[in-house]
């Protein structure tokens, strides 16, 4: 098994309108064996921003913790919270400072940006971004996921449809992993 | 291989080029000449589909593999087959007879492909067999194993002990040792001297005992198995005793799950007696109450 799949993770952020849903799975394991079910893998960056990282653990935390650091000091000095797009920017240029020896982390971005306008994006480890108008997939059980959210997937859903499509569409796909599942976090903003 | 190639490119540096190549040309025919004789000798019928009912008492003839890397392609037929046995299954003997269970997961690498698998495989009314490993392979050589015992019951107008049966499933395995076969499994039954219980592997490997579980999860089966066994239990306690352990063992290992399914063999043959999907069996063993996380998300 490759390095990616060493914990195992299921990350899935879907936009809906005039707001977003981020959601992953809850199983922290080594290859094989389950050592937590209630680990967490997204983190609220500002109240309208929130990254999830899949990938490795480790890599996850310390990544987020520099995520942390780096948003901070931007409020501190622009006296203002981050917009989701210049997140983005932000933690593609940390991921490629690393491009000869990378964090094994999948980060999902979900945001909500001027006038309340939803924005998602995932990136590669070395900080490749993919944004997309509907949904994006990160972790081991991430072609399943495409699958279980393609044929979910509306656009403009309401809160309380977004939350239940982007439930069902995650618990379907990490029913098909060995690697991801024990319930799930869904944020909805 | 690759160690005869290099030294006799060293070789090619000092000696010249055409000696080297005739040198490198008669090593590897050397080397593939003893390979044959060994092959020949102790290899079975292969199990092709056509000549299975005449093959069983005629000689062997095995086909050689039409192959450029003779030495090496047998490793990669083993790479690909991957023999993790991504499952758990347990079997013990108790004071009633034998009590079997196994869950229902197959996996492939960290794809679930089906959470439905019957692992555990009816040979004869009364005699079961677990599957762990390659399914193809338990499912083939367990079917042939039930022809197998069919045939000596019509020789010799009675059963076939346990013993016997697996000792012809562990005498095939044998002698595809080596060839990528991946069968990890356990003949339990009950004949005339009582509850019988052995693993067979595809190692060749053959053991008689009272407890055993294989497979990716049973080491946490064997925790749970350890602990809550008595010789003098009651089937009840028994068949609650194999489920807590099937569902420990999915708990905590990703290629176990579905469904865990647990037979008993008695005097009369084998019964089904439950097939409980681990997930209800998880909120069953650990009740939860309602949290109040519900009621914020509609607050907010």
């Amino acid at each position: 098994m490759s390095i990616f799949e060493y914990n195992g993770s299921a990350l899935v952020a879907m936009v809906g309108k005039n707001c977003f849903a981020i959601a992953s799975d809850r199983r922290l394991g080594v290859q094989l064996q389950t050592v937590a079910t209630d680990f967490q893998r997204i983190f609220k960056i500002h109240d309208k921003l929130f990254v999830g990282l899949a990938g490795l653990a480790t890599d996850a935390q310390t990544l987020y913790q520099r995520l942390v650091f780096r948003h901070k000091l931007y409020q501190l000095r622009e006296e203002r919270d981050m917009k989701p797009e210049t997140f983005a920017s932000l933690v593609s240029a940390i991921l490629y400072e690393k491009r000869f020896g990378p964090y094994f982390c999948q980060p999902v971005i979900a945001g909500l940006g001027d006038e309340d306008k939803p924005f998602i994006c995932t990136m590669d480890s070395i900080g490749a971004k993919e944004l997309a108008k509907d949904f994006v997939v990160a972790g081991t059980a991430s072609e399943s996921l495409y699958g279980a959210c393609e044929s979910m997937f509306k656009p403009d859903m309401e809160p309380e449809e977004l939350f239940e499509t982007i439930s069902q569409a995650l618990l379907s796909s990490v029913d098909r992993d060995c690697l991801s599942g024990w319930g799930g976090h869904v944020y909805v903003v | 291989m690759e160690l005869i190639c290099s030294r006799y490119m060293l070789f090619s540096k000092s000696r010249g080029r055409f000696e080297a190549i005739m040198q490198l040309w008669v090593a590897k025919v050397i080397f593939m000449k003893i390979d044959f004789s060994g092959l020949e000798s102790t290899a079975p019928l292969c199990g092709a589909s056509s000549e299975m009912f005449d093959g069983f008492s005629t000689s062997p003839s095995f086909q050689i593999p039409d192959t450029t890397d003779f030495d090496d392609f047998q490793k990669e037929a083993i790479q690909m087959v991957k023999p993790a046995k991504g499952t758990t299954t347990l079997a013990f003997i108790f004071k009633e007879g034998v009590m079997v269970a196994a869950d229902s997961r197959a996996s492939m690498g960290g794809y679930i492909s089906s959470q439905s698998v019957k692992k555990i495989i009816e040979i004869n009314p009364y005699m079961l067999g677990t599957m762990a490993g390659g399914a193809a392979d338990c499912q083939f050589w367990h079917r042939n194993l039930g022809i197998k015992c069919r045939l000596h019951e019509l020789a010799n107008k009675r059963r076939i002990s346990v013993t016997g049966a697996s000792k012809l499933l562990a005498n095939i395995l044998y002698s595809y040792r080596g060839m990528g076969l991946s069968v990890g499994t356990m003949i339990a039954g009950w004949d005339e001297k009582g509850p019988g219980l052995y693993y067979v592997d595809s190692e060749g490997g053959r053991l008689k005992g009272t407890k055993f579980s294989v497979g990716s999860g049973s080491p946490y089966a064997y925790g749970v198995l350890d602990s809550g066994y008595r010789y003098d239990m009651t089937i009840e306690e028994a068949a609650e005793l194999a489920r807590r352990s099937i569902y420990h063992a999915t708990f905590r290992d990703g290629a176990s799950g579905g469904v865990a399914s647990v037979y008993y063999v008695g005097p009369t043959g084998w019964k089904k007696l439950s097939g409980d999907d681990v997930g209800e069996l998880h909120y069953m063993y650990n009740p939860v109450e309602p949290t109040i996380v519900e009621q914020e998300m509609s607050e907010a």
